[in-house]
């Protein structure tokens, strides 16, 4: 992999650079310590650094809300084009998100592939960016708190310079087009960079342990806690939005006054009361204790059985927007009894 | 006869017969409309596209799902065996919006949309050469009689074919002239029972269907059992399987859970550690009593 280093003063300069790769997105800051990733247009306001943006990237490839299918009533339906959003440049993608990433690439790449999902992952260009974990932060716990692959260029910030890690061939145009902002990185850079590493592991202040965790949901399956649990969630469903490998999409279908039809797809969540009811009316999971139980079992056993990791990246959104103030690794603590 | 082999969850890409996107119906015709029993009717379809029509196969115990746009889609099981390409079937009862739709303006000649087969079938490989049990209450009869109807096909390729089925009433029973000259013919040992008769004319049991287990002898140590019905039929009859002595490896079910997109996406037919439209919706007693939530709650 090829290293180099800007200067840090030179990023509002990449970040107008980028734009020839398309759209850039980045974290904006919209009130103190807010961020919301946004389409920039001034790149001073670019704000790579930012932890965590309400809604993560999965936005920029599956939009909320889409049309898939349209056409006339009862005619054969063809394929709306609305959800292909073209050229999109990620920046400020973190290690979390870059794993986070690949689990939607292994869901909706892999068995009968999602052509809505793999427009816009085909166009996106990812530009990594170094991150300082908070109190939210638990992606060591889950080893996504570094990342190797699944970038463009990863930028790693160090005193007044940057940091650039080159991971694609895509990459490699992005720096050859761009050559007066980038010089080779020196020895010095690398001490550095492994001083940074060092002290960011020690910077996490929050532990998951995910260690025979599917084993541990077995036995607590029928357990009194989800109970508990059940009765502080509201079934919002707000985790499910923030969360950057949450994918579940209901399908709709709208008729319009006209008779013109839309097959519509629109983000879900597994908490939603009737998200598991089927024809005839009869709920499978009618509880919200079994519902949030569902949730948890689905992202640390159910996906650890069928991809081998858990499909939770550590990202922290969820604790930060949870309304009731759940927060996923208190609640597996009390799984395991150790709070 | 060929039908695809049992499909690999994670051993290449796997695509739609209907359409590389998966989301995309292929328009298909609806060439009879069968009233069976009061609110459930038999559809013939033909896919317009005879290539695609000659070349969907599909495996018994896979399932479809059926739009019309704007009024829905849901996913259905097909009463057809692939041992007849050409046209497929569907046993639908008017439940929802979609089904209502069909019921009230879809006529013979229309056309409605079709994605699949999706879903994994019954082992049929592994029935071969075995007796096998088929035990269904209700609309579960859907299903079974594609296995049925594939099972007769290749008669020589199994050993006795039993079928155990109840309905409520005699009126309520599906396919009940066809299975009874079935068993008339010798093409399949058929017990049909009822709850009550209801006054009407019935020549077979009348009670529940577990019952029947009772009247047949088997050797289950050479038999697969199939069992399709609502969900309180499983919790009885799974009993009194196991009771006979069936290993519970040995005993297959298909379940019913909202399949929405039917190719592992849309997260809502998710069940313990598994979805039920890729690794379902058949599964094994055993996988069954493995998974949370998977028979009944």
């Amino acid at each position: 992999m090829q290293i180099l280093r800007m200067k840090t003063e030179l990023l509002p300069e990449l970040v107008t650079a980028l734009g020839a790769w398309g759209a850039v997105w980045a974290p904006v800051e919209q009130a103190p310590e807010v961020f919301t990733l946004e389409r920039i247009s001034d790149p001073t306001r670019a704000r790579p650094d930012a932890l965590r943006t309400i809604l993560p990237f999965k936005k920029l490839l599956l939009e909320p809300s889409l049309v898939m299918l349209e056409g006339g009533r009862g005619a054969p339906p063809t394929v709306c084009g609305n959800g292909d959003r073209g050229r999109q440049v990620l920046l400020g993608a973190h290690p979390c998100d870059i794993h986070a990433l690949r689990i939607l690439d292994l869901l909706l790449l892999s068995d009968y592939a999602d052509p809505y999902y793999r427009w816009n992952r085909e166009q996106l260009t990812v530009i990594g960016y170094g991150c300082w974990p908070d109190d939210k932060c638990f992606c060591h716990s889950l080893d996504t708190s570094t990342s190797d692959s699944g970038f463009d260029l990863f930028l790693t910030p160090l005193a007044e310079r940057t940091l650039v890690a080159v991971g694609t061939s895509r990459g490699d145009d992005i720096v050859r087009a761009n050559a007066h902002l980038f010089e080779a990185a020196t020895r010095q850079d690398t001490r550095d960079y492994l001083v940074r590493l060092r002290e960011r592991r020690h910077a996490f202040q929050l532990e998951l342990d995910i260690a025979d965790l599917p084993f541990v949901l077995e036995l607590k399956s029928e357990d009194p806690v989800w109970d508990e649990i059940g009765a502080r969630c509201l079934c919002c469903g707000s985790c499910s939005m923030v969360c950057p490998t949450c994918s579940c999409f209901d399908v709709r279908d709208v008729l319009d006054p006209d008779g013109r039809a839309r097959r519509v797809r629109t983000w879900d969540s597994c908490l939603h009361r009737d998200y598991a009811v089927v024809a005839g009316g009869h709920n499978f999971r009618a509880d919200r204790a079994d519902r949030v139980r569902n949730r948890y079992y689905h992202k640390q056993s159910a996906f650890v059985r069928e991809f081998g990791m858990p499909s939770c990246v550590g990202c922290g959104r969820c604790i930060e927007n949870c309304p009731t103030g759940i927060n996923v690794v208190e609640v597996f603590q009390h799984v395991r009894g150790d709070a | 006869m060929r039908i695809p082999p049992p499909p690999p969850v994670h051993a290449g890409p796997r695509v739609a017969a209907t359409d590389p996107n998966p989301f995309q119906p292929a328009p298909a015709r609806i060439m009879r409309v069968l009233d069976l029993v009061p609110d459930i009717r038999l559809y013939d379809l033909r896919f317009e596209d005879p290539e695609l029509a000659q070349r969907f196969a599909y495996r018994p115990g896979q399932f479809i799902e059926l739009s019309v746009l704007g009024f829905g889609e849901a996913p259905f099981s097909l009463p057809s065996s692939p041992t007849r390409p050409g046209i497929l079937q569907l046993g639908i009862r008017r439940a929802g919006t979609l089904t209502s739709y069909l019921f009230d303006h879809v006529k013979e000649g229309d056309t409605v949309g079709i994605r699949g087969p999706f879903g994994n079938g019954f082992p049929v490989e592994r029935f071969r050469g075995h007796d096998l049990l088929l035990v269904g209450g209700g609309l579960g009869m859907v299903p079974l009689r594609g296995l049925l109807r594939f099972l007769i096909d290749l008669r020589h390729d199994y050993g006795r074919v039993i079928l155990l089925y109840g309905s409520r009433s005699p009126d309520q029973m599906l396919f009940r002239d066809e299975l009874e000259s079935m068993g008339r013919r010798g093409d399949a040992e058929i017990k049909l029972s009822v709850d009550n008769t209801a006054g009407q004319p019935w020549s077979g049991e009348v009670g529940v269907v577990t019952e029947l287990l009772d009247l047949v002898e088997l050797d289950v140590a050479r038999t697969f059992a199939v069992a399709c019905g609502p969900p309180v039929f499983y919790k009885f009859m799974l009993a009194k399987l196991v009771d006979a002595g069936f290993g519970k490896d040995r005993i297959y079910l298909s379940l019913e859970r909202r399949m929405e997109c039917g190719i592992g996406k849309c997260g809502h037919c998710a069940v313990g550690y598994t979805f039920t439209c890729l690794h379902g919706p058949v599964f094994s007693y055993w996988d069954a009593i493995n998974l949370p939530e998977l028979i009944y709650t």
